[in-house]
């Protein structure tokens, strides 16, 4: 679950070039949007673009993206629990 | 034959979109647009050596990928929100048939990406991704 969660937060950063960043400086409870990271609705499309890409894993709506993007740490569990199949 | 006044909001001179030639919504367009000296923005750009704006061809694409929607855009906004790995390769001349290439690569939260090219006669004029706001 740590090393999913360093990918993901590698992911992140590879996917919105987030230049001069390190995955440690993502906390892993901060929300990823507003506060925290501040990601807006063009990166949202960039990370569901990202999951799939990486990690194989489909965000279908809004509802399942908003309980996913809440932190890395709820993304990592969603990932976790969807790559199973 | 698509009625583009009727689906576009854009007049001219900034409707960039003449033909639609393939159109499957949601999924994927190809449009044209002839390029002519006597277009207004070709006065000034450049007046000894007309040169279609790079800008003009990734608006062009823009307003291809508003084709992606099945229903007309009037009285809805739609807006470009993003431009990613634009290159401009080669140069839009007067006399140009430019074809406008638009797959959609993902989308989200109101807002789409597409991959879109615009190529003159097999040549590669531009390739850009779009961030597109949806209604």
């Amino acid at each position: 679950m740590t090393d999913l969660k360093q990918r993901v937060k590698e992911m992140i950063i590879d996917r919105l070039k987030l230049e001069g960043m390190t995955p440690d400086q993502i906390e892993d409870q901060a929300p990823l949007f507003g506060e925290g990271l501040g990601l807006d609705s063009i990166d949202a499309l960039e990370l569901v673009l990202g999951i799939e890409q990486v990690f194989g894993v489909k965000i279908e709506d809004e509802a399942s993206g908003t309980k996913a993007f809440r932190s890395v740490e709820a993304l990592t569990a969603f990932i976790a629990e969807h790559a199973k199949a | 034959m698509t009625d583009i006044p009727g689906h576009l909001p854009h007049r001219y001179p900034f409707l960039l979109v003449d033909r639609i030639i393939e159109r499957e919504p949601g999924l994927r367009v190809v449009a044209e647009k002839l390029v002519t000296a006597g277009e207004p923005h070709l006065q000034g750009h450049f007046p000894d050596r007309p040169l279609v704006p790079g800008v003009l061809l990734l608006e062009m694409l823009a307003q291809a990928a508003g084709f992606l929607e099945a229903d007309a855009l009037h009285g809805r906004a739609v807006f470009l929100a993003g431009v990613q790995d634009a290159r401009f390769k080669a140069p839009a001349l007067p006399g140009d048939r430019l074809r406008m290439e638009v797959a959609l690569e993902g989308a989200f939260g109101g807002v789409m990406k597409v991959r879109g090219t615009v190529t003159c006669e097999g040549r590669e004029v531009c390739a850009a991704s779009l961030m597109v706001k949806r209604p």
